[in-house]
């Protein structure tokens, strides 16, 4: 097993709701437009109060990277797997598009790719990573609201970050034990 | 399956290399590596090459010219990376300039010149050479001034970019007096208010504040950078946003607090402030002495405006406008009362604007780190071009016409409010001012103003009262617009010129002055995708057809034209540009070089600070001092300091219409890339809930917006986000021409329902001045 | 029967005939046309594909063809079932009809094979990746496996049912293959159920339930069509000596329902106590929401109420029972639909703006089947009739009497 353990954490406090991230994912993974097709979302959480008194977040989000992986353990040709370092990847061309994992997945982080006819979802930006540069995401966020890196290594941004903060995953209660980790 | 010997951990993302790396050099090492490379693009790639680069440039998809590395792979642009060096970004690139590596490619884009065969606005064009169409348009320019025996009967429209410059090299050689830019719809009123206390229009120290208000400056959504990036990341310990705005927008969501300011009366706001500084004693004294003008005529002026005052105007309580005050000065010098960039708001704007930088002076936050800093330019080489003199060109347009109209102000309280009789005091020689222009051409006064060539602007939807703009261009013999797509301007036009996008041509150097200047300028990062050619290339051959016809130099002096020859067409327009880029960076050694490789040339990429504070320093006003009390506008029968007149009020039922950005589009320009707009489809019309709730509409409702000069049908949005007293919807839908197919007819205009009332000082247009009613449609 | 004169000549012989008595041509026609209008679709989706024209989305990814597909396995390893309990359980009552029932189960399972065929996107690389590199936690892969044995075991099941004089050493192995048949369809089922209940994502699928609720209302169908084939067949006058596994067949059909109501019971209470979240939007989307007409008309009224009645007054009636077998079948669509669609409703991320996720009033994922989803049940049913008449027109599908 590789020691490395990829992860991102998110300060959405940070967020602009600029829709950079999910720009700059679509052409890095040529992803065409259609309201479908994305690995990445930004939602705006319900205004909370009323008028004046307000609050508002956002909250940006992609495939989890989940260590307990229900997309990859329904999938039949095990086209969807789980490299040493936890990132979950889909191999295209084994792919039967049966949709299992897209029912399994608790994040709605899948669809049917029309450019890779399979199932895909967010990579981590795996063929970056190789390059020694970050995922599109982290990259060309205004504030930088996602930090990406190797949650083993103590010395990395990501596993300072977590260790200094108090964080929280989404649907925890799904047991997924997801990677991206939201500071409180 | 594993990233061995990457050693990865220890590797820092974000490395300096940035996106000039060695793509593909660990591939080998990953299993998977193929699995998650990408799958190929559709669209056709014309040169046929092979392999990746990764090419330096800066964004072009609004003002603020980020840096980037164009990935391009087997030559299609793949994707826009940000460039990790460029400062000013700080190593980002947002929603748009992502969208932008689609420009080139856009199904929609113009790729060739048209001559307009039908009806104007109909939508029937002859495809034609640009031989062709720099033929018709010297022959057309010839025959205006032969016409008119002026030069100046042809306006010239554009708005900023690397390559208005090159459009000015055209209108130049051609002699109009007549050019039409963007700040008066935009920034000049702020400009106008700054300068006229320190002589210069400063940047905001945003990473350094320690207290900052901003007003309707929705840093979250209308990108400015680097700004908009430092509001949310590494703010510094302890830092307090305070943000008025009577919607409650991205940035009023990251605010400490939130002001929902009544429209229209900021100024009432930071009136008090001075108030409570200056009897609170809160200033900083040893700087208003040493550098100020006028504090006493401010003292006795700010006594009426006490925060028990204001809270009545803004509806902010009074003791907010006291621990705003306190805490301003405080933790003054690094206190913002942020400048803000679009101000077309108001018909005082100018006032407020002024009493805005006078806070900032008498707290001494200017020039000091996380305070109001003079901009910095990057120095470039400039070639020194004489134009030859052009008798038959009479001067501007809308300085022959002072006196002329009173019709551009909302009520007549002008001399309550200090404002000049006339609609513009201080009207931008280059600049102009747009509405007052169009109401000049309208009425023929002082001369006859019949043709247009506009470049990158698209007025039908940029000015407010789009039916006035209509009836400006059914007045013209001839329009040639020089765009990229298929704009309203482009659609009622006779000649279309398009022009490369930013992506496939040389764009000179420019000086991104301010707090952290640098160089940059553009290269192609692509070969034209459709063989279109830049303004430049453009000016060019317009220019070289002006030449050939004699009538057009007949008023010239022919010494003056052989000098224009050799200096301007054969020195500067037939020469590449890669010359020109080389001759403006030449004072720095490698700086060309440097240029290519990293997009960028910066001296240092820390602050400087102090410059004006240095003994001897004159601000440029005329006493060489910040001046509280201005010392020109007397002359122009303006009151020298800030008085407050409140806003006209909507009557009962109406409401007030406000403008503002979301971060996914720019203006008019970008709603037809598909990857924007998917983001946001359509616009919707804001009303508060309780307001709704009166008028019986709904969420979803579709109802009808309606002014004095127009009405557009748009669905509801009904949200707590707004004040019940004003209405807002998105700029950029609407459309009227058909070639922008996802927004043609898809939401409602502003500009169809916008009156047009301009601030009189600057000339700026006052766009938050209209009352509509919302009816169920 | 003119067959017996023939029988020397080959094992096979006297199968092949021309029963003029059986009057199905107008359903093998209406068969070919359905299947025709299937094929034309299924070139369609070929050419133009899955995502133009199936109905299916991001928040619902299985749609009508899962429910198909679930329709006619399941009916098909009911049918197994019932045959198994013949041959292995000694069931004689339905060693009757055991020709038809094997001829039958075989048939909807190739109608159901059609279905997922058109389903999958990519059913080639499904053969070579399932084999190449299982996994073998996956429900699906097991599904693969056990649809396939069941095709196998009904296979050779064909050949025996069809031998004019068996020995006893087929009579062995008929018991063999009924026990293999109603055994691994049993498994198959219950793992269709699997596939569903794996889900922990979706609650309303998650469990045990719809393993043993598919098994039963799978078993029943196979009563139902059995009984309905036969009315049709004997033009709704079923011959005397055919009544006993009639009557049989109506009890495990009234049997059945009785337990489906019993588990309906259940699931709904659970559901709707401390309401669960996501299980009890489901619920609400069955019993008050979008699949509200499907789940009262369609599931309570046809597949269980109205058969439930017309068996209770039937008293012994056989064609009363071909019409509750008519009615519980057409019901049964309704309930394998809500089925597919009700689990899939409750959307994983709220539907925020900017979520890009869409929902209706009632906060649910909306579901509607395309036209083209339509074809390629007709490509089934079509199918499925087509194959299965044209067997009682040219075979002979009556078990010969061995005793
Ligand atoms: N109703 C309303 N009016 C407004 C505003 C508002 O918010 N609402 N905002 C005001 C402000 S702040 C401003 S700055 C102005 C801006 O007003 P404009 O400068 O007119 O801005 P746009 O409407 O975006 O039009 C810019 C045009 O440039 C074209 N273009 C883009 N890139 C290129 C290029 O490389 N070459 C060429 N030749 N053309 C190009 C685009 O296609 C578009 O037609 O509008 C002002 N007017
Ligand atoms: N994404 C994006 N970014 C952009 C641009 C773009 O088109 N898109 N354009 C660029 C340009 S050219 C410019 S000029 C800048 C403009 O950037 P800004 O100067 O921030 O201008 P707007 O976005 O128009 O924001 C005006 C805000 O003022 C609020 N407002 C209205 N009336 C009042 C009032 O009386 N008092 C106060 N306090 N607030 C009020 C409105 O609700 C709105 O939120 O953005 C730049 N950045
Ligand atoms: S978020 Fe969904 S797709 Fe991603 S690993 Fe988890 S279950 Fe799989
Ligand atoms: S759709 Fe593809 S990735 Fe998903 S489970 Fe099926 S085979 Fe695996
Ligand atoms: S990591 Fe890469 S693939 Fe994943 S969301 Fe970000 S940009 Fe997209
Ligand atoms: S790029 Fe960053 S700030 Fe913008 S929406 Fe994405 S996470 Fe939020
Ligand atoms: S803010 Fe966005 S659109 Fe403007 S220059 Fe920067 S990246 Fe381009
Ligand atoms: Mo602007």
């Amino acid at each position: 097993m590789s020691e490395k353990k990829f992860g991102i954490v998110l300060d959405a406090r940070k967020c602009l709701n600029c829709k950079a991230c999910t720009v700059a994912c679509k052409f890095e993974n040529v992803i065409h437009t259609g309201d479908d097709n994305y690995r990445i979302w930004v939602s705006e959480l319900p205004v909370q109060g009323t008028y004046p008194n307000l609050s508002m977040e956002f909250e940006p989000s992609q495939c989890q990277h989940c260590e307990n992986t229900p997309c990859a353990t329904v999938c039949p040709t095990s086209a969807t797997y789980k490299t040493e370092e936890g990132v979950v990847l889909i191999d295209y061309k084994k792919c039967i598009l049966c949709k299992a994992c897209m029912t399994a997945c608790p994040y709605d982080a899948r669809f049917d790719s029309h450019a890779h006819h399979a199932i895909e979802k967010c990579t981590l930006c795996y063929h970056r990573l190789a390059e020694g540069r970050e995922p599109a995401c982290v990259e060309t966020c205004p504030t930088k609201v996602r930090t990406f890196g190797d949650l083993n290594d103590p010395n990395s941004e990501v596993a300072k970050l977590k260790g200094r903060n108090a964080t929280y995953q989404l649907k925890a209660d799904k047991k997924t034990k997801p990677r991206l980790f939201y500071i409180k | 399956m594993k990233l061995s010997g990457m050693n990865l951990s220890r590797r820092k993302f974000l490395a300096t290399s940035g996106g000039a790396v060695a793509a593909g050099l660990f591939a080998a090492n990953l299993t998977t590596f193929k699995a998650v490379a990408s799958g190929g693009h559709d669209a056709q790639t014309p040169t046929g090459e092979k392999g990746e680069k990764h090419i330096a440039s800066s964004c072009e998809m609004c003002v603020n010219k980020c840096g980037f590395f164009a990935h391009v792979v087997d030559g299609r642009i793949k994707k826009l990376n940000p460039n990790p060096k460029f400062f000013k970004s700080r190593a980002m690139l947002c929603a748009r300039g992502n969208a932008g590596a689609e420009e080139p490619y856009n199904p929609e884009r113009l790729t060739t010149p048209l001559l307009r065969v039908g009806k104007r606005g109909e939508g029937k064009w002859k495809k034609i050479s640009y031989d062709e169409a720099f033929k018709i348009l010297a022959q057309k320019l010839a025959e205006q001034k032969v016409k008119h025996e002026n030069r100046s009967s042809v306006a010239f429209f554009s708005s900023e970019g690397f390559q208005e410059e090159c459009f000015h090299y055209l209108v130049q050689s051609y002699g109009s007096t007549n050019t039409v830019r963007h700040p008066t719809l935009c920034l000049s009123s702020v400009i106008q208010g700054w300068s006229s206390v320190f002589g210069a229009f400063p940047d905001a120290d945003m990473k350094n504040a320690m207290f900052a208000v901003m007003f309707g400056s929705n840093r979250a959504e209308a990108i400015v950078t680097p700004d908009t990036i430092d509001i949310q990341k590494d703010r510094p310990k302890g830092q307090q946003l305070v943000y008025l705005d009577p919607r409650f927008t991205a940035t009023a969501a990251k605010a400490d607090k939130w002001y929902p300011v009544k429209p229209g009366t900021d100024l009432a706001f930071v009136l008090a402030l001075i108030n409570v500084v200056v009897t609170e004693k809160l200033y900083d004294d040893k700087f208003v002495k040493e550098y100020t003008h006028g504090f006493d005529e401010l003292v006795e002026h700010v006594k009426q405006y006490t925060p028990e005052w204001a809270e009545n105007e803004c509806e902010i309580p009074a003791k907010e406008i006291y621990w705003t005050a306190r805490e301003f000065a405080r933790y003054a010098p690094r206190s913002l009362a942020y400048p803000g960039r679009r101000t077309s708001w108001y018909v005082n704007d100018v006032y407020f604007r002024r009493a805005c930088a006078i806070l900032t002076a008498i707290c001494g936050c200017w020039d000091k780190e996380g305070g109001i800093v003079p901009k910095t330019p990057f120095k470039l080489k400039k070639p020194d071009v004489l134009y030859p003199y052009f008798e038959q060109a009479e001067g501007r347009l809308d300085v022959g016409s002072f006196g002329e109209f009173d019709n551009t102000f909302p009520e007549d309280g002008r001399k309550d409010q200090g404002l000049p009789n006339d609609s513009v005091a201080f009207l931008g020689e280059k600049d102009g001012s747009w509405l007052r222009f169009r109401d000049a051409v309208l009425a023929g006064k002082p001369y006859t103003v019949d043709a247009l060539v506009i470049y990158k602007q698209n007025f039908i939807e940029a000015v407010p009262n789009r039916q006035k703009t209509m009836k400006m261009i059914e007045k013209m013999n001839f329009i040639c617009s020089i765009d990229i797509q298929m704009t309203e301007v482009a659609h009622y036009a006779d000649l279309v010129i398009p022009e490369s996008t930013y992506l496939e041509r040389w764009d000179s150097a420019h000086s991104l002055t301010g707090l952290w200047p640098l160089a940059t300028f553009r290269q192609p990062v692509v070969e034209p995708v459709f063989k279109t050619q830049s303004m430049f290339d453009i000016a060019k051959g317009v220019v070289n057809e002006m030449v050939k016809i004699p009538e057009l130099w007949d008023d010239v002096d022919e010494m003056d034209f052989e000098d224009f020859k050799t200096d301007i067409v054969d020195g500067i327009l037939n020469k590449p540009m890669e010359d020109y880029i080389k001759f403006q960076l030449s004072a720095y050694p490698g700086g060309y070089e440097t240029m290519m490789k990293e997009g960028m040339l910066a001296i240092k990429d820390t602050p400087t600070y102090g410059k004006t504070l240095k003994p001897g320093f004159r601000f440029k006003t005329r006493t060489g001092k910040i001046e509280l009390l201005n010392s020109k506008y007397g002359a122009k029968g303006l009151d020298p300091l800030p008085v407050y007149q409140a806003p006209r009020q909507p009557e009962p039922g109406k409401f007030r219409f406000i403008l503002g950005r979301h971060a996914w589009n720019t203006h008019t320009g970008t709603q037809n890339n598909g990857f924007l707009w998917e983001i946001q489809k359509e616009n919707t019309v804001w009303i508060n809930s309780a307001a709704a709730k009166k008028l019986n509409i709904v969420d979803g409702d579709l109802v009808k917006v309606t002014s004095k000069v127009g009405e557009q049908e748009i669905r509801a949005f009904v949200t707590e986000k707004i004040r019940p007293d004003c209405v807002f919807y998105a700029h950029g839908f609407g459309r009227l021409s058909p070639q922008l197919s996802l927004v043609y007819k898809k939401g409602a205009s502003q500009a169809e329902i916008l009156e047009d009332y301009i601030e009189p000082i600057s000339g700026n247009a006052a766009l938050h001045e209209t009352f509509v009613t919302i009816t169920k449609a | 029967m003119s067959s017996h004169a023939e029988t020397k000549k080959s094992p096979l012989a006297g199968l092949i005939t021309y029963n003029k008595d059986i009057p199905v041509m107008p359903l093998i026609l209406i068969g070919l046309v359905l299947a025709g209008i299937g094929a034309v679709t299924a070139l369609m989706v070929l050419i133009k594909g899955h995502g133009e024209m199936y109905g299916v989305t991001r928040q619902v990814p299985w749609g009508m063809l899962i429910a198909t597909y679930a329709y006619f396995v399941i009916t098909s390893t009911g049918l197994a079932f019932i045959g198994g309990l013949g041959h292995a359980f000694g069931f004689e009552a339905y060693n009757k009809i055991s020709r038809r029932i094997v001829v039958l189960a075989t048939i909807v399972l190739i109608a159901g094979f059609t279905q997922i065929l058109m389903e999958i996107g990519h059913p080639i690389r499904m053969m070579i990746y399932m084999i190449l590199t299982p996994n073998l936690k996956a429900p699906i892969l097991w599904m693969g496996v056990f649809y396939g044995i069941e095709l196998v075991i009904l296979a050779f099941e064909l050949i025996l049912v069809f031998k004019a004089h068996p020995t006893a050493k087929d009579h062995k192995m008929a018991a063999i293959l009924g026990f293999l048949a109603l055994l691994v369809g049993t498994l198959a089922t219950s793992n269709l159920g699997f596939v569903f209940g794996s889900l922990n994502a979706r609650p309303w699928f998650h469990g045990i339930y719809f393993s043993t609720f598919l098994v039963i209302s799978g078993i029943t169908a196979g009563a139902c069509l059995l009984m309905l084939i036969h009315n049709i067949v004997y033009k709704f006058n079923i011959p005397a000596e055919l009544t006993k596994p009639m009557n049989s067949l109506a009890k495990l059909m009234g049997g059945g329902i009785g337990m489906m109501m019993f588990l309906y019971l259940w699931k709904i209470l659970t559901s709707l106590f401390n309401s669960p979240d996501g299980a009890y939007q489901s619920l609400m989307a069955l019993i008050s929401g979008p699949l509200a007409a499907n789940f009262w008309i369609g599931e309570m009224g046809l597949a269980i109420a109205v058969p439930l009645l017309l068996l209770i007054v039937a008293k012994g009636n056989t064609k009363i029972y071909g019409v509750a077998g008519l009615v519980y079948m057409v019901g049964l669509f309704f309930t394998r639909f809500d089925f597919v669609v009700a689990g899939q409703l409750p959307v994983m991320r709220a539907a925020n703006e900017g979520s890009n996720v869409i929902t209706d009033a009632n906060g649910l994922a909306s579901y509607s089947a395309s036209a083209g989803e339509w074809g390629i049940f007709m490509l089934g049913i079509g199918t499925a009739l087509m194959l299965y008449f044209a067997a009682e027109k040219f075979l002979n599908l009556k078990t010969p009497d061995h005793h």
